[in-house]
């Protein structure tokens, strides 16, 4: 393997943006080299320069941009001096890109088919844009129907994994020798994102196309690269085969970020080090830059700068001290409190919401039939892909949207419909967190002043009495009190995400709707914020609930599941209980499609059937979708609510014992993994 | 776990620094500024009153005595323009304003609300609009009747009434915009009241809009005031008022040009350093620029 051509070499390369009078550096030093055939994948939080590097694949220039040091050689060519031309027929031809969102990447008014024969039409692939045979060709590379009618549809007429199936369709038209990914599946569910990655390794099986991996998601990397770079703070850290990358990692940086992975079949389990501290680009040391949030760092680390050295024949780390830090292990469990809530107060109960836009006999069923109880003090997590009515039915519990039929209930009062006829004591029982904190916070209000509004409004507090309890609330999230006087634009995302808690909590809520709450935020962000969710889940005995399509996170927090579809209830019961067969056949294929660490799918996927759920009629909503169908019963007859141990509860035409016969899930682990 | 260390350093001090602004605020400011000196001090230091006649001999050009030239009636225009610098300033900003303050209030309010509320005033809205300005603001003076005709309140109530629709129409668009955004909807989960909402939610976040919009319109507003005046209906003569200025100059164009050029010059000059100065105020408000850490 180490004979191979090198098919692409990144030496010392530099590049800086425009920032203000001056130029800020993005990537310092950075280099890789790729064979032909190999998936490299670059990993890093946001704003440690992968997506910079992945666009110098490309050549790209911009006025505000410039690389100050080092080349980028594809097959021995220098892409930075190239010619604007020259790049013109290598791009699109030789290197193609695939792009973040799949949904502003394609033309809106163009016929998919089109679209693709456009690249093929440019690089004299083909001599015209009707050439049917070509572009059928290529859609069905990437597994999706060939006929001409598809090809003469709008993007907007495909789900989200279509489209960025026609965006690969696009980059592979011209049999390219580099793809360059830039994310391509964070937009996606989850059982999508199993799908394309899926779809990858077998093109890269079949056509052998070498490919650079842009992700933040490392263990999804592990399911297709080969080798993976990580980076941090423009630098590159540490480089090594993917096996040995989780087993045994060597720079601190990524065993901290190994550590912060959420891995679904450990449930509870905290792990040794998820990462300190985040970036901060303003103050960063002369050396190593990593050195501030490193626990094993010395002084010798912030002045001298650490290069990226080889310690055997396919790996290399920039880091001095790597012989002397072992490689993680993991500490035993925490500690879960599942058996006492069963017998705690409800807070709220959702009795047989439905919610339907439009006209309620044709209308679209957002949400249907859905029924649940929140105990005091519990974590309450709804789980689904997106359009299954997850955010619908917060909406409904806040008051935002009023459901159609059926009644919530808060401490067993009944709720209005819509939040206006609520009394103010209603408002502040339930606190609602959103998903993007840079939405959420008023940019031009100071965080003291974000947080002290509810206490003014709710509790008629004066200045001085919110003051001081601001910088109480700010100490709940872990923010010190001199956050007050800031700006949301001064914060990162994870700071403005604990304001946005602190205000919630201000409120002295009884129930807190975390919707998608950790999904805009960087992996370790993201831990040290379900670490702060535990920890106020036991400070405060505030129940939750907990929206998100993260199984991972859902097991590692919640005490009792919902797993929604179509707008409704598949599954629901304790978590041990839905973690562990019988298994819906909806929620089995969820977990199959989390990528685990080390573990790539070995069978063809088992959401392989894109189908939008069946919203009316008779049947199974799920029908037509589900692998486990039995027959033409799931599609006319609505299938029976089963009751399993330890309050389970799940709908479908097949029992719990054929249920459990069919469940495979966790796969049988493999050894050694440091995870 | 370490959740606390990450957060415990002192927060960074940010100021605003000269050097920092955005260049069309600097120029802007100093445009400005320049105007604000002549409007107060002016009447000090005028060569002329500013309907003094005699200055000089009637239709001269451009002279070192007289920059602007002489009107017919024999009136330095230089020294007419720097007297008419404060009613010029304080007409056309005073009714912009108030056109702002109402604009601002009714059209936030509309696109929060919605409904019947916001389809009412648009429609209202919509007819003040459809009517020309000039004919709008005629009608609004001959509807006051004659005793009010001239009355420098009466100015700036029409100009104020000539741009609230408009600038209550822009104020909507900003308003739908920002009522989408997450922390309004925290706000209405709170439970707080349109008001409240509007004051302390759209109403921060719409500045950069709302200014930029009162620069364009006061920039205008000189010419407005201007227009009655020619009309008969703002300001009478003797009045140095720019426009009313041009307007008299106007016939003696081809004689001698600098006596309109140079009320037009200093119209000209007042309305692209209100632009710079309130669009760089924008960004700066905005918090678009970058500002420096100290």
């Amino acid at each position: 393997m180490t004979g191979a051509a090198q098919l692409l070499e990144v030496q010392n390369l530099s590049v800086a943006y425009r920032q203000g009078s001056g130029w800020s550096r993005a990537v310092d030093d950075v280099s890789f080299s790729l064979r032909a055939g190999e998936v490299f994948g670059l990993v890093g939080e946001s704003g440690c320069g992968k997506s910079t590097i992945a666009l110098q694949l490309l050549g790209y220039r911009h006025l505000s941009m410039r690389v100050e040091h080092g080349d980028v050689l594809f097959k021995g060519q220098s892409l930075t001096s190239m010619s604007r031309g020259e790049l013109d027929t290598l791009r699109g031809d030789r290197i193609a890109f695939v792009p973040q969102n799949p949904t502003t990447a394609l033309n809106p008014g163009i016929r998919i088919g089109r679209q693709v024969a456009e690249t093929m039409l440019a690089h004299g692939r083909i001599q015209s844009l009707e050439s049917t045979a070509a572009i059928s060709g290529i859609l069905k590379l990437v597994r999706l129907p060939a006929d001409p009618v598809f090809q003469r549809r709008y993007p907007h007429q495909l789900s989200g994994g279509q489209q960025q199936r026609v965006c690969i369709a696009m980059a592979l038209a011209c049999d390219p020798d580099l793809l360059v990914l830039d994310e391509p599946t964070t937009g996606l569910d989850v059982t999508t994102q199993e799908q394309i990655i899926s779809l990858l390794s077998e093109l890269r099986g079949r056509i052998g196309v070498a490919m650079l991996y842009v992700t933040h998601d490392l263990a999804l990397l592990s399911q297709i690269a080969d080798r993976i770079g990580v980076m941090y703070a423009g630098r590159m850290v540490e480089i090594a085969p993917t096996d040995e990358i989780f087993l045994r990692p060597r720079h601190p940086y990524t065993q901290g970020l190994i550590a912060s992975i959420p891995v679904i079949g450990e449930p509870s389990a905290s792990r040794s080090r998820p990462l300190r501290g985040l970036l901060r680009r303003r103050e960063l040391p002369s050396g190593c830059p990593f050195a501030p949030r490193c626990d094993h760092a010395l002084d010798r680390c912030a002045t001298e700068r650490q290069e990226l050295q080889s310690i055997d024949d396919n790996r290399a780390v920039a880091c001095w001290r790597w012989r002397e830090i072992a490689p993680i292990a993991a500490t035993p469990n925490s500690a879960t409190m599942a058996g006492a809530i069963a017998h705690r107060a409800s807070v709220l109960s959702v009795d047989h919401v439905s919610v339907v836009y439009g006209p309620r006999s044709r209308g679209f069923r957002a949400v249907s039939d859905v029924s649940f109880d929140i105990k005091e003090g519990e974590v309450f997590a709804l789980v689904g892909e997106s359009g299954s009515g997850k955010s619908t039915l917060a909406r409904a519990i806040s008051g935002l949207t009023a459901p159609s039929t059926g009644t919530v209930r808060l401490r067993g009062e009944e709720l209005a419909g819509a939040v206006r006829d609520r009394s103010d004591q209603q408002r502040r029982l339930i606190q609602y967190i959103f998903q993007n904190p840079d939405a959420s916070l008023n940019p031009r209000a100071r965080i003291g002043e974000a947080i002290a509004r509810p206490l003014v409004h709710f509790f008629k507090m004066d200045g001085a009495k919110a003051r001081a309890t601001v910088v109480g609330a700010l100490d709940d999230v872990r923010l010190d009190g001199s956050y007050q006087e800031r700006f949301p634009d001064q914060l990162s995302g994870g700071e403005r995400q604990r304001v946005a808690i602190a205000r919630a909590l201000a409120a002295k809520p009884a129930l807190l709707l975390c919707d998608e709450i950790l999904s805009a935020l960087d992996v370790s962000v993201q831990a040290n914020i379900l670490t702060l969710l535990q920890q106020l889940k036991s400070e405060h005995a505030i129940a939750m609930l907990f929206i998100s399509h993260d199984l991972a996170v859902v097991r590692f927090l919640a005490d009792h599941v919902c797993v929604l579809y179509g707008g409704e209830v598949m599954e629901i019961g304790p978590r041990e209980q839905v973690f562990a067969p019988p298994f819906h056949p909806y929620t089995h294929s969820l977990l199959h499609a989390v990528p685990v660490p080390l573990q790539r799918p070995d069978r063809p996927s088992k959401a392989s059937k894109a189908a939008e759920p069946k919203r009316s009629g008779a049947g199974c909503v799920y029908a037509g979708r589900c692998p486990w169908q039995i027959g033409s019963i799931c599609e006319t007859e609505r299938p029976p609510w089963r009751e399993g141990r330890g309050g389970l509860g799940l709908r479908c035409h097949l029992t719990l014992e054929q249920l459990n016969a069919r469940a495979d899930w966790p796969p049988p682990k493999q050894e050694g993994i440091a995870v | 776990m370490s959740v606390g260390q990450a957060t415990t350093q002192t927060p960074r001090r940010y100021h605003l620094l000269w050097g920092q602004t955005p260049q069309s605020f600097r120029i802007g400011l100093v445009i400005l500024l320049v105007h604000l000196i002549v409007a107060i001090t002016g009447p000090f230091w005028a060569p002329y009153g500013f309907s003094q006649m005699g200055a000089g001999i009637p239709l001269s050009g451009m002279s070192w005595a007289h920059p602007f030239g002489i009107d017919q009636l024999g009136r330095d225009v230089f020294s007419r323009v720097v007297h008419g610098s404060h009613i010029v300033i304080l007409l056309s900003l005073s009714g912009t304003a108030i056109g702002l303050l109402v604009g601002a209030v009714l059209g936030l309010l509309s696109g929060y609300l919605g409904g019947w509320f916001d389809n009412l005033l648009q429609r209202l809205l919509e007819a003040l609009i459809s009517i020309p300005f000039l004919v709008l603001a005629l009608i609004a003076i001959a509807s006051a009747g004659p005793e009010l005709s001239g009355n420098p309140i009466l100015v700036v109530l029409v100009v104020a009434l000539v741009y609230a629709p408009r600038i209550a129409r822009i104020a909507r668009a900003a308003a739908m915009d920002i009522a989408t955004r997450d922390y309004v909807t925290v706000a209405r989960l709170r439970g707080e009241s349109a008001w409240s909402v509007m004051r302390r939610e759209l109403l921060p976040n719409a500045t950069g809009v709302l200014l930029v919009e009162f620069a364009l319109r006061a920039g205008y507003a000189p010419v407005l005031v201007g227009s009655l005046g020619f009309l008969g209906f703002g300001l009478r003569p003797p009045t140095p008022e720019w426009g009313l200025m041009i307007s008299e100059n106007r016939a003696l164009i081809i004689i001698t040009p600098i006596t309109v050029l140079g009320p037009g010059l200093a119209l000209a000059s007042l309305v692209v350093g209100l632009n710079l100065f309130t669009e760089g105020l924008a960004r700066i408000l905005g918090r678009t620029v970058r500002l420096g850490t100290q």
